[in-house]
C-alpha cells in the first residue's frame, strides 16, 4: 500500500495568481506543487516567489515537456535544467506525465497519449530509466485524460503503469480526475483502473475539474471538483491509505478563498475516509 | 504501425489545417461509446491552437487590442503554421512574431504593428531575464576617485532597446490602462525606449537623442566616464561632466548598468 511512501497532506498548485496572496495570508495548505517550466527561467519574478514560499512550505516539482514517450533523443538541455531548478527547489518529488508532448520536429505542447504495447513499454521505460539517472531520484509519472486511443493496445493503460513502474522503478502521480475524464471517453470501469495500479508505488494524487458535454468530457482544470470526481477520490483514498493529495487549477481562478475551501473539502472528506478506515482496520 | 510512424502521422495532423486525418491514423485509433476518433482528434488539434493562440493574447495583448479578436485569431494562426513551436517552454513562442508580421503584412500595415510587437516582445524578454549585478548607488558611491575615469559599464541582462518610429509606446500604454485606443501615427522623428527590469518591475523610458546617443556610446563603443565627458563636451560645453553625471546617477538608479567586464 501506498502508506510505505510519505504522504505530504494535502497541496495546492502553486500559480502567479496566488503569488502574492500566499506570502500575505501563510494559508494552511500543507505543500505545493509547481509546474517546472514556469521557473525554468533565468530571473524575474516567478524566481523570486519561489524561493519566497520554498522558505515555507514543501513543494514538488511537476513537468509538462518531458516528453517521456516522444519520438525524439531525451532533451538533454531540458534534463540539466530541470535538474538545476530540483537542485535549487529541492522538492519532494518530480513528476512529469506518461506521454508525448513533443513530436520528431516541432514541440506540441500537449500531454498526448500513448498506444499502450509492447513497443511503447520498452521505449518508455528505458527513457525513464535515463531521466532518473539525470535526477538521481525516482521519477513520479502521472496518468493523463485522453480522448483517442490506439486501436493497437496490447496493455490496458492500467496494466501498462502499473508494468512501466516495475520495470523502471518510476512512482506514480494517480489523477483521479484524469481517469474519470478517460473512463468516460473510452467506456471503461474508473474503479477497475485504479485497483488496477500497484498500490505501493502512488506516490500522489490530483484533483481537478473538467468540462463534460454529455458525449465527452474534456480535462480543463478550469472548474471545481466534480462530484463523481469526489466520490471516486474517497474510494481510492479508502483503498490506498493516506497519499499526498493536490488540488489543481489552471483557469478561471477563484478567488485564493474559495480555492482553500475546496482544498478544506478534500481535507475533510480525506479524514473522513481515513478514520473510518482506521477504525476498521 | 510502428509506434514512430503512428506519432508522426499524429504530428502531422495537429500541425496541419484542421480537416480530416489521414485514413491510416484515422485506422489506428479507437474513440468511445459516444466520443467518435474523428471528434477526438478534432479536441487534440483545437487545444493546440486553443493553447498556442492563448499564449501570443498574453505575451502581445496591445497587438491583440488594436486588431480585435478575429483578426488576431487569423495572424496567429498564420504564425503557428509557419513557426510551429520548438522550445519547451511557450514562453519562446512570440520570439519570431515581429519578424512574421513584418513578411507577412504589406509594409503600410506591418511597420507600426511590427514595432509594437518588438515593444511587447522587448517587456516579455525583460520580465524573466537573468538578474545579473546591477551597479548601485552604494558602489558609485565607494568608488575610488582615480578609479573614475576609466570606469566602464555595461547594459544590465534585462536592458531592451528600441528604436520606434510611431507611437506604439503611446498605444501600449492605453492597453495597458484600460484607455481609449489612440490610433497609430508616426512619430515626427524617430525615438529610442529603453525597457529594463529594475528590482522586479519592468518599466520603460523614452529617451531625448543626446541621451540615448551616450547610453550608445557606453554600450556599443565601450567609452570610459572620461570619454563620455570628452564627447558631451561637444553639446554641454564646461557642463559636460554634471551632464554625465546626471544621466548616471539616473541610470543606476533605473538599475540599468553593471561594471564592464572586458
Amino acid at each position: 500500500m501506498s502508506a510505505s511512501l510519505p504522504c505530504l497532506g494535502y497541496g495546492l498548485g502553486l500559480r502567479s495568481a496566488y503569488y502574492q496572496d500566499i506570502l500575505d495570508q501563510s494559508p494552511a495548505v500543507d505543500w505545493f506543487e509547481v509546474v517546472s517550466e514556469n521557473f525554468m527561467v533565468q530571473g524575474g519574478k516567478a524566481l523570486y516567489y519561489l524561493d519566497a514560499i520554498a522558505e515555507r512550505y514543501p513543494l514538488v516539482m511537476h513537468g509538462v515537456s518531458l516528453s517521456i514517450g516522444g519520438p525524439h533523443a531525451l532533451d538533454q538541455g531540458y534534463l540539466q535544467q530541470l535538474k538545476v531548478l530540483a537542485d535549487r527547489v529541492k522538492p519532494a518529488w518530480v513528476s512529469d506525465h506518461l506521454c508525448w508532448s513533443r513530436g520528431n520536429a516541432h514541440q506540441l505542447h500537449d500531454l498526448l497519449p500513448l498506444p499502450y504495447t509492447e513497443e511503447s513499454l520498452y521505449y518508455v521505460a528505458d527513457r525513464v530509466r535515463q531521466v532518473q539517472d539525470v535526477l538521481q531520484r525516482p521519477l513520479v509519472l502521472e496518468n493523463v485524460s485522453s480522448y483517442v486511443r490506439s486501436a493497437d493496445d496490447d496493455f490496458s493503460e492500467w496494466a501498462f503503469l502499473e508494468a512501466l513502474s516495475r520495470l523502471s522503478d518510476c512512482e506514480l502521480l494517480l489523477d483521479v480526475n484524469n481517469v474519470y475524464v478517460s473512463s468516460r471517453n473510452h467506456g471503461f470501469d474508473p474503479w477497475t483502473f485504479i485497483q488496477g495500479l500497484p498500490a505501493n508505488k502512488v506516490r500522489q494524487l490530483h484533483l481537478a475539474g473538467h468540462s463534460d458535454y454529455g458525449d465527452y468530457v474534456i480535462d480543463t482544470h478550469d472548474h471545481p471538483v466534480s462530484d463523481p470526481v469526489w466520490a471516486l477520490y474517497q474510494r481510492t483514498l479508502d483503498y490506498l491509505g493516506p497519499v499526498a493529495t493536490l488540488l489543481e487549477r489552471d483557469d478561471h481562478f477563484p478567488l485564493f478563498e474559495e480555492l482553500l475551501n475546496e482544498l478544506q473539502k478534500a481535507r475533510e472528506l480525506g479524514a473522513s475516509v481515513l478514520n473510518r478506515r482506521q477504525k476498521c482496520a | 504501425m510502428r509506434l514512430i510512424d503512428w506519432q508522426l502521422a499524429f504530428e502531422r495532423y495537429l500541425l496541419g489545417a484542421p480537416v480530416a486525418a489521414d485514413v491510416t491514423l484515422g485506422s489506428s485509433l479507437m474513440g468511445g461509446p459516444t466520443l467518435d476518433v474523428s471528434t477526438g482528434l478534432a479536441i487534440y488539434h483545437n487545444a493546440y491552437q486553443a493553447r498556442l493562440q492563448e499564449v501570443l493574447r498574453a505575451d502581445f495583448p496591445a497587438i491583440h487590442d488594436w486588431l480585435g479578436d478575429d483578426e488576431f485569431e487569423q495572424l496567429t494562426a498564420a504564425y503557428i503554421r509557419q513557426n510551429p513551436s520548438d522550445h519547451y517552454n511557450l514562453r519562446w513562442l512570440g520570439k519570431g512574431f515581429e519578424l512574421f508580421i513584418r513578411q507577412h503584412l504589406v509594409p503600410e500595415q506591418s511597420a507600426p504593428l511590427a514595432e509594437l510587437a518588438a515593444l511587447e516582445w522587448a517587456f516579455t524578454l525583460a520580465f524573466d531575464a537573468p538578474p545579473g549585478t546591477p551597479l548601485t548607488m552604494q558602489d558609485m558611491a565607494q568608488l575610488a576617485p582615480q578609479d573614475w575615469p576609466t570606469l566602464q559599464v555595461s547594459p544590465s541582462p534585462s536592458l531592451q532597446w528600441l528604436e520606434c518610429a510611431f507611437n506604439s509606446v503611446a498605444i501600449w500604454r492605453s492597453v495597458k490602462d484600460q484607455a481609449q485606443f489612440p490610433g497609430c501615427t508616426p512619430l515626427d522623428s524617430a525615438h529610442t525606449v529603453v525597457i529594463c527590469r529594475n528590482e522586479l518591475v519592468c518599466q520603460y523610458r523614452s529617451l531625448e537623442p543626446e541621451e540615448a546617443n551616450a547610453l550608445k556610446g557606453l554600450f556599443e563603443r565601450e567609452w570610459s566616464f572620461a570619454e563620455l565627458c570628452s564627447e558631451l563636451t561637444v553639446i554641454c560645453g564646461e557642463g559636460a561632466p554634471f551632464q554625465a553625471v546626471t544621466w548616471l546617477k539616473q541610470w543606476v538608479h533605473d538599475g540599468w548598468l553593471q561594471r564592464h567586464k572586458s
